[in-house]
């Protein structure tokens, strides 16, 4: 009796470890996937020739190495959605950053969305909440983890995009499209005595204060309050002692002290908002002290959601996120951490951005040897931010041709590009020197990067063109969200960073073009666009214009743009096209700091891949990783997935 | 529903018709209402509602840096 008791025992063991009695495909098999994102085919390749990524020249030639083609458009969503998921945009509905509504004409985040509870009580002035609030992650499909997860395969994934909320299997980490405590994509706060013309400016809040007698007394602006009826913003009090002798800075907040020097950062501050009686919600910030003195100036980072008591759900299991944090210190979930705003707008100086960018990297690599150390068997994937956005914010240091190049700057920070690429040839080191000979390593990449240098305003071309047509044609232009467009004469707009959109009745609410024109109009405007040329230098500024409904395929292919366009090397969207604005000149010098980007023709920026295992085929594609990963677990792909195994 | 007469060329009253029918408008009258709210919506900037919205799609976007 006590032996069939240990049989029944055991039995019911073995069933939790395999996943609820599904069977185990390749038990003790280990497929490590470490991606880079943005890292370029060309700036790796030219680094390995030099001989300045030995790790990553090590890993080539124990199987291969080969640029890896991205996805149409080239954007990160985009393409981490068809890395997951071994899709095309038409099956997993991810086409841009940004989605457009036609019934509307407005845009909005194509990753996640965060909506207030359906369900409320109302008493008095107060609302409270009787169901959990409305997440949804727009990401359609099943992620290669979650199949392997299905059949027993334990699965660790770390920060991969576009996984926001995280899918509920085995260990995972959100990344990119996770907002801060705002509801925002990173909303950063700036105090300062300094007069300033605004307080509010893009990717952040400039709150002036007053000194009196070296103290300084501030609010942090929180989120909105969800129990109260009415809207009411949620605040904390912040005090702050200066030190002009010494240039630094005591902050009081809330129940927490602590000193900053003059040009440094704090470590991670808690910031408790009150909800209601016995409720509450907490953030994590870091400060940044800019200047003490002649202006006081103090950066404080968007109020990220807090790893240890997350108001919304960072990671599976829920816990997940607080041993992280247990093990490796407080961290950045903000889904795009690195505060590219604060540096165009010159809030953070390239130094301290870069400071920043390090404290994230560091995060991210604590994370990544807890759970390489602990990894032995199934999936791990981690994801590493940091050579996208120091190339966006650090190309025009290496491009001679940015109409803003700074030679002397260049000097200083040229490097900072090649020398993130080493830093990542250091984990890989780090992997490469503790990895057994029958784990499977992929090092891949969404896309590479290419200069940013003028900013085509592809709406001024539609309404120039007579495709678009303005309700007041004496302004000459029309501000973002289209105000000054006239629906009911226009045929073509553009909304996101590669999106054209045809008029369409029927799908449009005030749709003009019917079907039957669709054809010829998609054909002209190809013609015309293709032919297009920046006046100022006679140069093509757009490579290719792909037809949606030849790219994509699949149940979402309906909500494709019509018209995909692929700028060349040096040209991209303006930062007014992607929000439906059309101002009046064509194109314009890209002056921000944001100086190197990837929306553009995917086949001039393809990603990476590496491995220790052979690839077999000359031209590895980001859909084929999904499909590869489950062959190696011997599992077949679904049908949807057209992706093939591209390892020997 | 409120009536209010207005003056308009008869021409123009028989094409509009035609025209709001082949829209799938019931009539003229529905037709126009529409294009009278739209018409507001878009030269008063969306009017409480649309600037509610338009003010959360900003917020919702803030600070992606792709965009400005």
């Amino acid at each position: 009796m006590q032996m069939k008791n240990v049989l029944v025992a055991v039995t019911y063991i073995l069933i939790l470890i395999t996943g609820c009695g599904q069977q185990v495909s390749e038990p003790g098999k280990k497929v490590l996937i470490l991606g880079f994102d943005g890292m370029d085919a060309q700036v790796t390749k030219s680094l390995l020739d030099a001989g300045k990524l030995p790790n990553f020249a090590k890993l080539r030639d124990m199987g291969g190495f080969s640029p890896l083609a991205t996805v149409l458009p080239p954007q990160s969503p985009v393409a981490w959605a068809t890395f997951s998921t071994g899709l095309n945009p038409g099956s997993h509905n991810i086409f841009d950053f940004l989605s457009r509504d036609p019934e509307t004409y407005l845009p909005s985040l194509s990753m996640a969305d965060v909506d207030d509870p359906k369900r409320k009580l109302n008493i008095g002035s107060w609302s409270i909440p009787l169901s959990a609030p409305e997440i949804k992650n727009f990401r359609e499909g099943v992620p290669f983890w979650k199949i392997l997860s299905d059949n027993g395969v334990p699965v660790t994934v770390l920060r991969i995009p576009v996984n926001f909320p995280p899918d509920e299997c085995g260990h995972q980490l959100s990344g990119m499209g996770t907002p801060d405590m705002l509801g925002t994509m990173g909303t950063f706060s700036f105090f300062t005595n300094r007069p300033v013309e605004k307080t509010s400016e893009t990717g952040g809040r400039i709150q002036e204060v007053t000194i009196q007698n070296n103290t300084i007394e501030a609010v942090i602006a929180g989120p909105s309050n969800p129990f109260k009826k009415e809207k009411e913003d949620l605040s904390a009090p912040i005090k702050v002692h200066i030190d002009p002798a010494s240039k630094s800075a005591e902050i009081l907040l809330q129940d927490q002290r602590f000193f900053i020097k003059e040009g440094s950062w704090s470590n991670w501050v808690k910031v408790t908002f009150k909800l209601m009686p016995l409720a509450s919600s907490t953030g994590v910030v870091r400060f940044y002290l800019k200047e003490v003195n002649p202006y006081f100036e103090l950066y404080m980072s968007p109020i990220n959601i807090d790893p240890e008591n997350p108001a919304l759900p960072v990671s599976y299991p829920k816990d997940y996120a607080s041993e992280l944090a247990e093990q490796g210190g407080l961290f950045y979930t903000q889904g795009m951490a690195e505060d590219t705003w604060a540096l165009n707008q010159e809030r953070l100086s390239d130094e301290a951005f870069l400071e920043q960018g390090e404290i994230i990297f560091q995060e991210q690599l604590r994370s990544f040897q807890y759970e390489w150390k602990r990894f032995t068997s199934g999936l791990f994937v981690c994801y590493f931010s940091t050579t996208d956005p120091y190339q966006h914010m650090f190309y025009r240091y290496i491009d001679p041709e940015w109409p803003g190049y700074d030679k002397e700057r260049a000097e200083r920070l040229g490097r900072v590009i090649e020398e993130t690429y080493i830093k990542m040839d250091k984990i890989l080191g780090e992997v490469l020197s503790t990895m057994d000979k029958e784990t499977t390593l992929m090092a891949v990449s969404d896309h590479g990067f290419a200069p940013f240098r003028r900013a085509v305003h592809l709406n001024h071309w539609l309404v120039q063109k007579g495709y678009t047509v303005l309700s007041n044609p004496s302004r000459e232009e029309s501000g973002e969200f289209f105000e000054n467009v006239d629906w009911y004469r226009t045929r073509a707009y553009a909304i996101g960073l590669n999106g054209l959109y045809l008029n369409l009745a029927g799908r449009e609410k005030m749709g003009i073009v019917e079907p039957e024109e669709a054809e010829s109009l998609k054909l002209e405007l190809i013609r015309e666009l293709e032919g297009v040329v920046d006046p100022e230098n006679e140069k093509k500024m757009v490579n290719k214009v792909y037809r949606g409904d030849q790219e994509y395929s699949g149940p979402y292919a309906k909500n494709a743009p019509d018209l995909v366009v692929g700028y060349t090397r040096g040209y991209r969207g303006s930062w007014q096209t992607a929000l439906g604005a059309a101002p009046a000149t064509l194109v314009e010098d890209n002056l921000k700091a944001w100086s190197g980007d990837h929306c553009i023709d995917p086949v001039l920026v393809p990603g990476v891949l590496f491995s220790n295992k052979k690839i077999s085929h000359n031209d590895p594609a980001l859909i084929d990783i999904a499909t590869t990963v489950l062959d190696e677990f011997s599992l077949s792909p679904l049908p949807a997935m057209t992706g093939k195994d591209i390892l020997e | 529903m409120f009536k209010k007469k207005i003056t308009i060329e008869k021409d123009l009253f028989e094409r509009a018709g035609r025209f709001a029918k082949d829209k799938g408008y019931s009539d003229l009258s529905e037709w126009i209402s529409d294009l009278m709210e739209e018409e507001m919506k878009r030269t008063q900037g969306g009017g409480p509602e649309g600037d509610k919205d338009e003010e959360e799609i900003k917020k919702k976007l803030q600070g992606l840096g792709y965009i400005s």
